[in-house]
């Protein structure tokens, strides 16, 4: 980076403020009306090769064409994006985003309900569309967060959202993606044997409801009334939907993945602090691992101090499938693109990074066929910036999500521009 | 001999009543009995090194009357064959918790039947030891309940037979009884530990004075809460003691017209241990808690015994070189629980070589020339002083030095050397007996000597049911009966003809055997009960068919259980392996601790780097440094390389100053908050740092050398703060940055209202207790000045919160604040500009951007996170911005961690901000050279300058870059980080743990069966 550099930021800085629109705008994005084309930048496509003085055409949010000498639609807008680059909307797998506004105000937090198997509740319903928080994931590149419950043995259902729109239904992109499942402490043999316990028969007890329900107008079956936990795990049982297992030490890892071999479910490992301890059974049993987060410290004192960053690049050499969430509370999803960075600071090679918050959480939270990279096809859910989006100094200077053209405007960004405003009066003042 | 111990034990029982002082009047007949003894052929240890063979003792009226070989016995002395048998001076243990009852015991107990982690016990105490309801004392003591100087073990011992059944089993007669609660718990007392009345069993009163660094739960008090509010409590309470002495004898010489001075028993108390007159035993709870005991001592004037804590060995220079006394515990840890890989895993290398050095601590201290006490104390409930002290020998300790630490050693230091410590002509008769050389493992000590009075100390007549036994049931025919397992949980088997069947239950209490077995074996259906009255040879009892019939039995023993004795002294040897450790010493002793501190070279040339130098030459490109015995002598391209230097060539790679933290809460030991009042400015962090913490190692591993360290936001007036440098392996002492700026720390907002159930409840509130501190400590300065001035009256007391503030208004000490709104922050200036001083900075100033000005105008440096908010509501408009708003409106602004593992990565934080619009060498300004100025400490650290420290990182690229990470950290130009040495580091962890964890695995092993203890868990995660 040089002094040039600094001035384009700048310059860029102020092409976005100066944008923006008035003050509590920040309104939900305009449907696409016309194709666009993005023009002339580096393309990182993610799944294939970058391709430099690409361009990008997209149509009622969907991507249309990707290539060098694309052929651009009559009508299209076309936006020069000479010097700059595109790159694939990310994805956040597991946040609190809309589901939490201030965490030490109770009334703002909808996360973990009352009781311990929570398998029926719903994150969707409770995605706050207005929340302060949103916008700012939005213009920090994140298309999709994970609404994800929290508490108890059986949290609840987990949600894709989408970081633009109306409501919630507006937003919804996939639900549920995953029954949340929290993985007993294994020191206390007490709580643990009590709480696998739990765990155990709610799903001997949703088996057991499958069976009677489907069993319906067979002879001599009478009316099994409705029962509103079992009907939620019913898609679990067959398989449909996947259980996403919080387990970060090494007992508590291989005890899950037992367990879900047992219940025959399809489990994703979520956490994974010492995922690095169990790589072969990983491998062995075909286990995604969501790693959240990337940056922190070491679990135990004799561990080496990089121990966390460099977990990502032991999955990655081991060949396991994985991608990386970041930070759960709703304020820092904007710091997404941090924890892959740190993984390339230790040695995860910068190309796959990109693929650990784009492409990877597409295919393990099952959307692969419309999201995580520049593809022909998928949704136009992009991010035009000036550097590689995983680069601290880079700066995202637009957002589409389904080819709709966000406001790049949030609260920071307002307050900026407020008290800017104060100042500048001064001056006029003197 | 046996049957000669049983005789005297009677006969005090019989005498018990007449066992009363030589002032009681006689009740009923009068008891003149002799005690008149001589021991005879016995081997005599006189004194260490002092042995006579074949000697004789002779004991009138609890006096050693003569000693020697081939005296004369006098004819009226009751003879006591000793042959075959040691007689040692009786031990003396200076920290002994006898004779009180311990507020905290009930809920301790609580604690231990619930098993609760090591890690979760200080926050369940909170809720299972409630404060006493009733107070602890009444009348004229000090307003602190913890405070207990007052407090006189003499006036309150109690005998407690089995407590000191204990003691006497490890060999001891006397004991320096401490009293059991408190941070100043009061004035010990030497006791006998024979059975007597009070009056002949106290020996010596108000021996010391006895200090700890822990509040005692159960006799209440809010303050203090934390380590350092209690170093503060103990400073403030010498202060007062020396104030109250001078307030009275100028109250007594002034006559009237004086203001009376309060009385205080517990300052009254104080005056000769805080005048030096009287030693003050410390409780040190480890090594770094003998320096700030040493600290206290050096400020304060005191004389110190150290209450050791089995930790001393890790810096046993410190420890040498303090000279003084040490009261050393056997407590040696555990096997840990490294039964399983993972189990292991959770165990850290600090807590595997303290199982391997720990028991090596008595010889090291010994060797060292320290004066060592041995205490029986700290051990717990299931562990034998005497083993303990075998193994202490056997790893190090002398035999003669053992021997002197637990007599003459301690008879010195309470001044008794003139009746205790040896066994020479004159002193008191009190003393050990063993059946060989009391060192050595399965030597028992059989009996105890206190005053010329014999106790029985072995297993008192424990019948041995183990062994054979033929068994003639009436009606039913011959059996024979097999009894084994352990003396505590007995097993069995039954034979009759060829057949063997396993007893369905056999257990004794000692007077009553009952055996339970199916009745298979002799053709009946069901359970055969038996019992019986215990006997060694023959067993008479009754027993119980399954049909109810009763019926007589018998059994005479065949043989005695022929393990036993060959099991016990198996187990014995092998319980804990006699190998020496062979680990190296390392600063700290614990994983990456350092074995010397790392060489500081004459010069360093750093070569070829992009350096930033955060100074007027900027930014460099293929620049070098010279750096010349840790200071900085020259930045520039080409420069000359010294003969010698070492070179380091950092073509590609980036050099920055040592990264500068202002904001840090690691590396406190006890509590970060003195939450016991919302006035705290006596506290100070430069008591409790605490080196030896493994973030220490990883902040260097981020690049982040100088840092400081901070009281928490819990009160307005919050405490005293430590700037500190990264230099791991250091003392607490050595970590500060001299020349440093002292700061104070203010609190505003949420966290201060927070608790409803004291002052302040509001940011009104928030203003006015500040306010009225400041007024208070301008009332103080001037109070003290007119005592300047005049010198009549009675003196002011040292006051330790006003003294803090003062400075502020002095302008000694600056002024941290944590804030977030900009109400608070534009009050509290406000507020200081009333009274004089300014606010050196805000902390956290979330929103200093919307008052930008007002802090540039009044001087206020703002440090700020890059982009935490919402975590509560008065951080809701945290915007990323703010660095960007500041530093446009020239305010002085730098980056804060606030949080240890932020802090190892703030290089990365910095360069989030290059996305706001912030250029690169502003961006580094704000962890490095702003944060130095904020702080005080610009002239000495944060840029690379002529003249500086050389604290320096060199980074794999650009630092501001996420992908980039350190790879050299330099402080004081000596390289503390290196990621190659890192590298090699994590090889000798991981092989020294397998070494220790292969060493524990035999202990834990061999120690199967005996009964030898694995701890359930350690705290070895951090």
């Amino acid at each position: 980076m040089d002094t040039k550099r600094v001035i384009s930021v700048t310059i860029i800085f102020i092409a976005i403020f100066s944008g923006m629109p008035g003050l509590n705008a920040q309104m939900p994005a305009i449907h696409q009306a016309a194709p666009v084309a993005l023009k002339g930048g580096t393309v990182v496509t993610v799944s294939g090769e970058t391709i430099r003085g690409g361009t990008v055409v997209f149509e009622n949010g969907v991507i249309t064409t990707v290539g060098v000498n694309a052929e651009i639609p009559a009508g299209a807008e076309i936006v020069d994006i000479t010097g700059k680059y595109v790159f694939p909307a990310m994805i956040h797998a597991r946040s609190s985003l809309g589901l939490s506004e201030i965490s030490r105000v109770a009334e703002t937090v909808d996360l973990s309900e009352h009781g311990s198997i929570n398998p029926n509740v719903r994150a969707q319903v409770a995605y706050h569309a207005e929340s302060d928080h949103i916008p700012v994931a939005r213009t920090h590149g994140i298309a999709i967060a994970v609404a994800t419950p929290t508490g108890g043995i059986v949290s609840g259902l987990s949600a894709a959202m989408l970081t633009d729109g109306w409501n919630w239904e507006e937003m919804v992109y996939r639900a549920p993606v995953a029954m949340i499942i929290n993985w007993p402490n294994m020191a206390n043999a007490r709580v643990r044997d009590n709480t696998l316990e739990e765990l155990s028969e709610a799903f001997n007890a949703a088996r057991r409801y499958k069976q009677a329900i489907e069993a319906a107008g067979e002879r001599g079956v009478p009316h099994h009334n409705r029962d509103v936990r079992w009907e939620a795990m019913i898609p679990v049982l067959k398989g449909e939907v996947p259980v996403h297992i919080n387990a970060n030490e090494i007992r508590q890892i291989q005890s899950a993945i037992n367990w879900a071999e047992k219940e025959n479910v399809r489990m994703v490992l979520v956490g994974g602090r010492d995922a690095g301890y169990v790589l072969p059974q990983l491998k062995e049993k075909n286990i995604p691992v969501i790693v959240t987060p990337v940056i922190g410290g070491p679990s135990r004192q004799w561990e080496e101090y990089d121990r966390s960053y460099t977990l990502p690049r032991m999955l990655y050499d081991a060949g396991i499938k994985y991608c990386i969430a970041g930070d759960f509370a709703p304020a820092y999803a904007m710091r997404l693109a941090h924890h892959p960075s740190s993984a390339v600071a230790f040695g995860l090679p910068l190309e796959e990074a990109v693929k650990t918050v784009t492409l990877y959480p597409a295919k393990i939270l099952g959307f692969e066929d419309s999201m995580g990279s520049v593809e022909v096809g998928k949704d136009a859910s992009l991010i035009i910036t000036d550097g590689n989006i995983l680069e601290l100094s880079t700066v995202i200077e637009q957002v589409y999500i389904k080819g709709r053209k966000v406001e790049m405007d949030d609260r920071h960004r307002r307050q900026y521009e407020r008290y800017m405003e104060r100042y500048n009066r001064m001056v006029d003042q003197e | 001999m046996k049957r000669l111990v049983y005789f005297f034990i009677a006969f005090l029982m019989f005498n018990a009543n007449n066992a009363g002082g030589q002032t009681l009047p006689a009740e009923g007949l009068r008891d003149n009995t002799p005690f008149v003894y001589a021991i005879t052929n016995a081997t005599i240890v006189i004194s260490p090194g002092n042995i006579i063979e074949n000697g004789t003792l002779v004991v009138r009226n609890g006096v050693i009357e003569d000693v020697g070989s081939g005296i004369q016995t006098p004819a009226d002395a009751w003879i006591h064959d000793l042959e075959g048998r040691t007689i040692y001076p009786g031990f003396i243990d200076l920290w002994a918790e006898i004779g009180f009852p311990d507020p905290d015991e009930a809920g301790r107990r609580q604690l231990r039947a619930l098993n609760i982690p090591a890690e979760y016990a200080e926050i369940a105490a909170q809720f299972l030891i409630p404060p006493s309801e009733q107070p602890a004392s009444s009348g004229a003591v000090h307003w602190n309940p913890q405070v207990r100087s007052w407090f006189d073990a003499s006036s309150a011992y109690t005998y407690d037979e089995d407590r000191v059944k204990r003691y006497r089993a490890g060999g001891f007669v006397l004991a320096n009884a401490v009293p059991p609660a408190g941070i100043f718990r009061g004035r010990s007392a030497v006791v006998s530990l024979g059975e007597d009345d009070n009056t002949r069993l106290v020996v010596k009163p108000d021996v010391a004075q006895v200090v700890s660094f822990e509040r005692s739960r159960g006799l209440g008090g809010r303050y203090p809460t934390s380590l350092m509010g209690v170093i503060s409590l103990i400073r403030q309470t010498f202060y007062d003691t020396q104030w109250y002495e001078s307030a009275h004898s100028a109250y007594t010489a002034g006559g009237r017209g004086l203001e009376r001075p309060e009385l205080n028993l517990a300052l009254g108390s104080l005056i000769p241990a805080g005048s030096g007159m009287q030693p003050v035993i410390f409780d040190t709870g480890d090594e770094i808690g003998f320096m700030r005991a040493m600290a206290i001592a050096g400020e304060m004037s005191f004389d110190l015994w150290a209450r050791g804590s089995g930790y001393e060995y890790r810096r046993l220079e410190v420890i040498r070189d303090a000279g003084v006394p040490v009261i050393l515990p056997l407590n040696f840890p555990d096997t840990p629980d490294i039964e399983s890989p993972e189990s292991a895993m959770n165990v850290s290398l600090e807590d595997l070589r303290h199982w391997d050095l720990a028991p090596e601590n008595p010889g090291m201290l010994s060797n060292a020339g320290v004066r060592i006490a041995i205490t029986g104390s700290g051990l717990g409930n299931n562990k034998s002083f005497l083993e303990q002290l075998r193994v202490a020998v056997e790893r190090g300790l002398d035999q003669d030095a053992a021997l002197d630490a637990l007599t003459l050693t301690p008879a010195n230091l309470l001044g008794l050397e003139q009746h205790y410590g040896s066994l020479e002509r004159g002193k008191v008769a009190s003393f050990v007996v063993a059946d060989g050389n009391i060192f050595e493992r399965s030597v028992k000590v059989e009996e105890v000597w206190i005053d010329g009075k014999p106790y029985e100390v072995a297993a008192t007549g424990k019948t041995d049911l183990r062994g054979r036994w033929q068994a003639e049931l009436d009606g039913i025919g011959q059996i024979e009966i097999e009894i084994s397992g352990t003396e505590t949980r007995l097993r069995g088997k039954l034979k009759k003809d060829d057949k063997s069947a396993d007893l369905h239950r056999v257990r004794t209490d000692n007077q009553r055997v009952t055996i339970g077995f199916r009745g298979d074996s002799i053709g009946v259906d069901g359970i055969v009960r038996l019992s019986a009255a215990v006997a060694e040879k023959e067993l008479f009892g009754i027993g119980e068919m399954p049909d109810g019939e009763f019926f007589n039995w018998k059994a005479t023993r065949l043989s005695d259980h022929e393990e036993s004795r060959n099991e016990e002294s198996r187990n014995e040897e092998s319980r804990r392996p006699a190998l020496m450790s062979e680990l190296r010493m390392l600063y700290p002793s614990m994983e990456y601790g350092f074995e010397a501190l790392p060489e500081m070279p004459d010069n360093v040339v750093v070569r070829n780097a992009t350096i930033w130098t955060q100074g007027p030459l900027g930014r460099l490109e293929n620049a070098d440094m010279l750096v010349r015995h840790g200071r900085i002598v020259e930045v520039g391209r080409g420069l000359d390389v010294p003969r010698g230097a070492v070179i380091i060539d950092a073509t590609g790679k980036h050099v920055t100053p040592g990264l500068v933290d202002p904001h840090l809460h690691s590396s406190i030991r006890g509590g970060v908050n003195e939450v016991g009042n919302n006035m705290t400015p006596e506290t100070r962090i430069i008591d409790v740092i605490e080196p030896d913490n493994i973030w220490v190692y990883r902040l260097l591993a981020g690049g982040m050398t100088t840092a400081n360290l901070l009281h928490g936001s819990a009160n307005p007036v919050g405490g005293q703060d430590a700037v500190v440098k990264m230099r791991w392996g250091a003392l607490p002492g050595e970590l500060l940055l001299e020349g440093a700026k002292p700061g104070l720390k203010l609190a505003l907002g949420e966290n201060v209202v927070r608790n409803t159930n004291q002052y302040p409840n509001t940011r009104m509130g928030a203003e006015q207790i500040i306010r009225d501190a400041f007024q208070a400590a301008k009332d103080y300065v001037a109070k003290q000045e007119r005592w300047e001035r005049e010198r009549t009256g009675i003196p002011p007391r040292k006051d330790l919160q006003l003294e803090a503030m003062a400075e502020v208004l002095r302008g000694e000490r600056i002024i941290h604040a944590h804030a977030y709104r900009q109400d608070e922050m534009q009050m509290l200036m406000r507020l200081a500009d009333d009274m004089g001083f300014r606010i050196a900075t805000f902390e956290h100033t979330v929103e200093g951007y919307k008052i930008a000005d007002i802090l540039r105008d009044h001087g206020a440096g703002a440090i700020i996170w890059t982009d935490w908010s919402s975590f509560k509501v008065e951080a809701a408009d945290g915007i990323l911005y703010n660095a960007r708003i500041l530093l446009g409106q020239e305010v002085l602004t730098a980056l804060h961690s606030d949080n240890t593992q932020l802090s190892t990565r703030m290089n990365w934080e910095a360069g989030k901000m290059l996305a706001t619009g912030i250029d690169e060498i502003t961006a580094m300004d704000l962890i490095t050279i702003n944060p130095a100025k904020m702080i005080g400490v610009d002239e000495m650290v944060g840029s690379l300058e002529p003249g500086k420290h050389a604290d320096f990182v060199i980074w794999s690229g650009h630092p501001l870059s996420g992908f980039t990470h350190a790879e050299q950290t330099w402080v004081d130009g000596r390289r503390y980080f290196d990621r190659e040495q890192d590298m090699l580091m994590r090889e000798e962890v991981r092989r020294e743990r397998a070494a220790l964890i292969q060493k524990a695995s035999a202990a834990a092993s061999d120690s199967q069966g005996s009964g030898g203890q694995t701890a359930g868990r350690t705290a070895g995660t951090n």
